[in-house]
């Protein structure tokens, strides 16, 4: 394998060099939102509804506005008297007011806020705001959201046109669907005639948290000169910031957005979450305001999309996939929030990385009156691989043909069509599969099948236990159109600053930047110093999220230092007399390419054009990626992306047939990430990736009842610790360059998330022949399912039994 | 979480004091992880609290020839768990201790806080149930020992009286050659509260081969942990068979009631108390010497 970083000028960029951030990290040094005090500073708390659906009839804020302490308490009512306000946000539909007007739509959905001197004083005046409510009838999940004649959460929809890729969404009217996307390619119902074997299933996969370590939190204030001054831990510092000029009908100059550190976001922290509450009550007080969620309200600010997907597929004899048709349905909660981008995403690549002629889909926006789901980690797509890597199991496994080779002989290659049309480019996924097979030591025995399981012994009575392997593919697109800009200020000791809002979340971002500048100008990766993102001084970006940063920012940082290196060398070739081609920057100088010592350090280059110390040089730039909106009535698009990611799983479990518990012994999980920036923190990403989707896969749900989620809290909602690792877990980097990423680099931070669920549910079918088709695959339902497909099996008792082959 | 007062006494007789003067207003807070989380919730609030870690000598863990282990109620879980007299004189404690939340809750929390909270999904009481432990309650009153088996009366309720606060475990040594065994089930992540935890005990008969006495015990998965007595007869001078395994799991399974939770459902939790009924006593058995089957 060749790899950018190991020529010559190479340094920086394909090492594994440490996080810059780690030291700061780990002695607990680092500053979070949650460790900022402004002087002054008052504290929020929020008011929220008890029930999923109500019209508020009447708020008496009487008591709480006299308790002691108080500063403000507003309520919805107050909103539409403030003049100059626009009380209602969000990224696609502007659906939520910034506190409940009319109706309230989930439990849990803020209704009141109140600031005061402490945020026991807040929470305490907040308990004696006095609310009457008309219940209203509710939709308490998809399918009676869906119901004809069913109540409406929303009765009108405003679209937001905030973003390039959402500008076209418009609800179906009168119905609870914010957005239907549909893809319609060749004729599915032909295919389906001619088919040898049709497939149907509906598989589902269930709202899950965030739970990131750091809650939302956010701190608001009024500087001088009338600048509202907002940190906040967020994900979109620039999309808060045009958010909060337009509610407040500011100039964009007028709105500052900060964020240090993010304790964790996983896409529960994109968009506007408590920006426009916190920097009202600040607007309205004058004063500093800190709002800060307790874990419980995290429970009920976003989560991961509950999703119903059915999906048909018809197949010949000899296995080609001529037709699929897809129905999912995403339950989006009260609020949109971004889903009709998640469910526009998921939507278009849910038939799969497959070659299939015949291609029908349609994915379903659905309000209901849950609290509000969103973008998280794989943004849709880990819930319809679920789908459509289970069933491809499944038909590989009908038509008794090995399910890695199956997959391999189905598989778009380079230059193959899309589901959208979309040529396909770059695309590693078969190298993908092929190495997670080979890390499981797939294909000894039968298909998916472990050698026997070697007898487990418990006092001396063999444990009845059965194992197999499974594997599955995953395939997301990156996000497009989409904008980075950054500014790269080299100074004059051969230190280099970026200016890029770009946050750092954990994901390592701060390091890749300064090692794609330090490769660049040729200087030391611990002198590249990030600014983290302000947008009164850092340039616009979409979002970190989406996998996209290290592709966009990257690009964008590596062309604005691009451009300080035109000037740098301009400079040097005057001094040294040579074509500026011929320089090179390395180690903190500029030289000949051919005579390395006939050369200036940085400093003498600076010296030789400014008469003074300390000067900078500056060069920015901005990265714009294009794409072709889909077509409204097929979903068709010439270039739906810029770039495809994909990975692969590889699981093998064991399955405990008395409880029905399912244990990962080993798992691989490879991403196809371009070529790695940073080795070592792209095996982090996708490890990382991979131990949450496995909490997700075993026993990950949020469970409500009547519209109220009961088990928001970490009492009752379990993540995966360090003990659900499993004990050999191996993350693969799969390297194929980009043609246009920086470095050959795409980015890897969903990938390893895609293929997960089914990654394993495919492994439990192969140890006990039952197919799950909802997650989480508790030991409950497992055992539940042995018992309803095979009553014979659990009635022989105190037997052993083997895995097949 | 409304402010409160924490309370220091010096002496036990204080905190009995403090009991008696403040009354409704006051409650006892040990390590403090479970009522700090109730508090924070909102589910309750006091004025006061007694803080009993300012009590000198409640955290003991001592052996008494004749009469057992004595461990204090202000031992926290993470002392119970590593003393080498406990894993000397009761291993199963030490197994069980173990098991127990994470190592920062067991540093915290007590053996009294845990006992005394009567939430249901707890892994000590088990042990404690098969052992025949006491517990020992000191008021303004006096002092009264419960059965263990008669402590736990429904969920989040006990037999201590408002003004009683619990000093002692008292652990009977367990019979001679006895083996035992405690099995906690998670049903999600493995560090999660307990889904169901069974305890046994069983010693062999005095002829060998056969069982003699047979104690288990389950927890987390009712109302209130159990002591399952009539599962001894079943057992008693038996061959413990897989089919008799099988028969004690059934029956104990009968005798059971679970809370259907975020954890399991009813029929779930019936099941995995006859799974680990039958695995409890197994290895509990083997351990005693006793060849299962
Ligand atoms: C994250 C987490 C996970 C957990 N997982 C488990 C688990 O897996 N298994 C398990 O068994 N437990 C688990 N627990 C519960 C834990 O064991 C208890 O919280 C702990 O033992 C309580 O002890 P404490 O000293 O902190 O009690 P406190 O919180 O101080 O008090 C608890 C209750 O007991 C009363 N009380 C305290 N001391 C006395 C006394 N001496 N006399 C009379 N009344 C008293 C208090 O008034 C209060 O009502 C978990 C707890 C947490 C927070």
């Amino acid at each position: 394998m060749t790899r950018t970083g190991e020529g010559r000028d190479a340094r920086a960029v394909g090492r594994s060099v440490p996080r810059v951030d780690g030291a700061e990290k780990v002695t607990g040094r680092a500053a979070y939102v949650t460790d900022c005090v402004v002087p002054g500073m008052l504290h929020a708390a929020l008011l929220r509804s008890p029930l999923p659906h109500a019209r508020i009839r009447r708020i008496d804020a009487g008591r709480a506005a006299t308790h002691p302490g108080v500063s403000a308490v507003v309520t919805g009512a107050d909103l539409v008297q403030m003049p100059g306000l626009d009380p209602y946000f969000g990224p696609a539909f502007q659906d939520q007011a910034i506190l409940a007007i009319d109706k309230v739509r989930f439990v849990g959905d803020p209704v009141a806020a109140v600031a005061a001197a402490t945020r026991e004083a807040a929470r305490e005046a907040a308990q004696l705001i006095e609310v009457e409510y008309e219940e209203l009838s509710a939709v308490l999940d998809v399918q009676a959201a869906l119901r004809a004649g069913a109540p409406l959460v929303h009765e009108r929809l405003r679209p937001s046109q905030a973003f390039a890729d959402l500008m076209g969404i418009e609800a179906e009217r009168q119905t609870n669907v914010c957005y239907h996307f549909k893809l319609r390619r060749g004729d599915v119902e032909r295919a389906f005639a001619e088919a040898a074997h049709v497939f149907e299933d509906t598989y589902t996969s269930p709202a899950a948290q965030h739970a990131p370590l750091e809650p939302h939190v956010t701190v608001a204030w009024v500087t001088e000169g009338g600048l509202l001054h907002v940190t906040s831990s967020t994900q979109s510092p620039s999309y808060v910031r045009l958010s909060l000029a337009r509610i407040f009908g500011l100039p964009l100059s007028k709105v500052r957005v900060t964020v240090p550190y993010l304790g964790g976001g996983y896409g529960a922290k994109t968009y506007d979450k408590l920006e426009p509450v916190t920097a009202l009550l600040a607007l309205r007080t004058r004063r500093p305001v800190k709002l800060q969620l307790t874990r419980e309200e995290e429970f009920v600010t976003i989560h991961k999309h509950a999703v119903t997907t059915r999906i048909r597929t018809g197949v010949a004899a000899d296995g080609r996939l001529l037709a699929r048709e897809v129905a999912v349905y995403w339950d989006s909660g009260a609020y949109a929030d971004i889903a009709p981008r998640v469910v526009h995403k998921s939507g278009y690549t849910a038939a799969g990385p497959y070659a299939i002629p015949n291609v029908k889909i349609d994915s379903y926006c659905v309000y209901t009156n849950r609290p509000p789901a969103g973008a998280f980690r794989g943004f849709g797509v880990p819930q319809v691989v679920w789908a459509y890597e289970s069933q491809t199991d499944a038909i590989a496994t009908r038509l008794g043909l090995d399910p890695v080779a199956y997959r391999r002989a189905h598989l778009l290659r380079e230059g193959d069509l899309f589901a959208t049309g979309t040529p396909m480019r770059s695309l590693a996924v078969i190298e993908c599969l092929d190495a997670v097979a080979r890390e499981i030591e797939w294909g000894s025995g039968l298909a998916g099948s472990s050698p026997p399981a070697p007898e487990v012994r418990e006092a001396g009575v063999p444990r009845r236990v059965l194992r197999g392997k499974g594997v599955a593919v995953g395939i997301k697109a990156a996000l497009a159109p989409s904008i980075s800009g950054a500014t790269v200020m080299l100074n004059a000791d051969g230190s280099a600053s970026v200016l890029s809002s770009t946050v750092e979340m954990g994901q390592g971002s701060d390091t890749l930047l300064a090692q794609i500048v330090a490769e660049a100008l040729g200087v030391r990766v611990p002198d590249v110093q990030v600014v983290h993102p302000d947008t009164a001084v850092t340039p616009y970006d979409t979002i970190t999220a989406a996998t996209r940063s290290t592709f966009h920012m990257g690009n964008a940082v590596l062309q604005a230092a691009a451009r300080v290196r035109e000037q740098l060398f301009a400079i040097a070739s005057d001094r040294l007399e040579v074509d500026p081609d011929l320089l090179r920057a390395r180690d903190g100088r500029v030289f000949v390419a051919e005579a390395e010592d006939r050369g200036l350090t940085i400093p003498e280059v600076f010296g030789a054009a400014f008469q003074a110390a300390g000067t900078t040089l500056v060069g920015e730039a901005v990265y714009q990626t294009s794409a072709i909106p889909t077509d409204h009535e097929t979903g068709q698009s010439e270039r739906v992306t810029v770039m495809w990611f994909v990975g692969a799983s590889a699981a093998e479990v064991e399955v405990d047939l008395e409880t029905g518990q399912v244990r990962v012994l080993r798992f691989a999980t490879a991403a196809d990430v371009g070529r790695p920036i940073n080795p070592h923190h792209c095996r982090q990403q996708i490890l990382g990736s991979a131990v949450t989707s496995i909490g997700q896969t075993l026993f990950e749900c949020l469970h409500f009842e009547g519209g109220q989620l009961t088990n928001g809290s970490f009492l009752d909602y379990m993540i995966a610790g360090y003990r659900d690792v499993p004990p050999i877990i191996t993350p693969i980097i799969v390297e194929r360059a980009h043609p246009e990423g920086p470095y050959g680099a795409k980015g890897v931070g969903e990938t390893g998330a895609l293929s997960v669920a089914a990654a394993i549910g495919n492994a439990v079918h192969a140890a006990l022949g039952v197919r799950l088709r909802d997650l989480p695959l508790t030991p409950e339902r497992v055992l539940q399912a042995m018992r309803e497909r095979e009553p014979a099996r659990a009635a022989r008792r105190g037997q052993v039994e083997r895995g097949p082959g | 979480m409304r402010p409160f007062k924490l309370l220091d006494p010096r002496s036990l007789d204080e905190a009995c004091q403090m009991l008696d003067r403040y009354g409704e207003d006051v409650k006892l807070m040990s390590g403090g992880t479970a009522i700090l989380i109730l508090l924070r919730q909102r589910v309750f609030s006091k004025p006061y609290f007694i803080n009993l870690k300012a009590v000198p000598g409640l955290d003991g863990i001592r052996d008494e020839p004749g009469t057992g282990l004595r461990i204090g109620a202000l031992a926290t879980l993470r002392a119970v768990e590593t003393s080498p007299i406990v894993r000397q004189r009761a291993p199963l404690i030490t197994e069980t201790f173990r098991l127990v939340a994470n190592v920062r809750v067991r540093n915290s929390g007590t053996l009294g806080g845990n006992l005394s909270h009567g939430d249901y999904r707890l892994d000590p009481p088990a042990p404690l149930l098969v052992l025949g432990a006491k517990a020992v309650a000191v008021s303004s009153r006096g002092r009264n020992t419960y059965e263990l088996k008669e402590f736990f009366r429904g969920l989040f309720e006990t037999a201590l009286q408002p003004d009683e606060i619990l000093t002692e475990v008292v652990v009977p040594d367990a019979p001679p050659k006895a083996g035992t065994a405690y099995f906690k089930y998670t049903s999600l992540s493995e560090t999660d509260w307990p889904c169901l935890g069974v305890a046994a005990l069983v010693t062999p008969s005095d002829g060998g081969g056969t069982c003699g006495e047979l104690r288990v015990a389950v927890t987390s998965v009712a109302e209130r942990p159990m002591l399952l007595e009539h599962l001894g007869p079943l057992a008693r001078g038996k061959r413990l068979t897989e089919r008799l395994l099988e028969e004690l799991g059934d029956a104990a399974a009968e005798r059971v009631d679970p809370i259907a939770d975020a954890r399991g459902s009813e029929w779930y939790k019936k099941e995995m108390v006859r799974v680990f009924v039958r695995r409890a006593v197994r290895e509990a058995a083997r351990r005693a010497g006793l060849a299962a089957g």
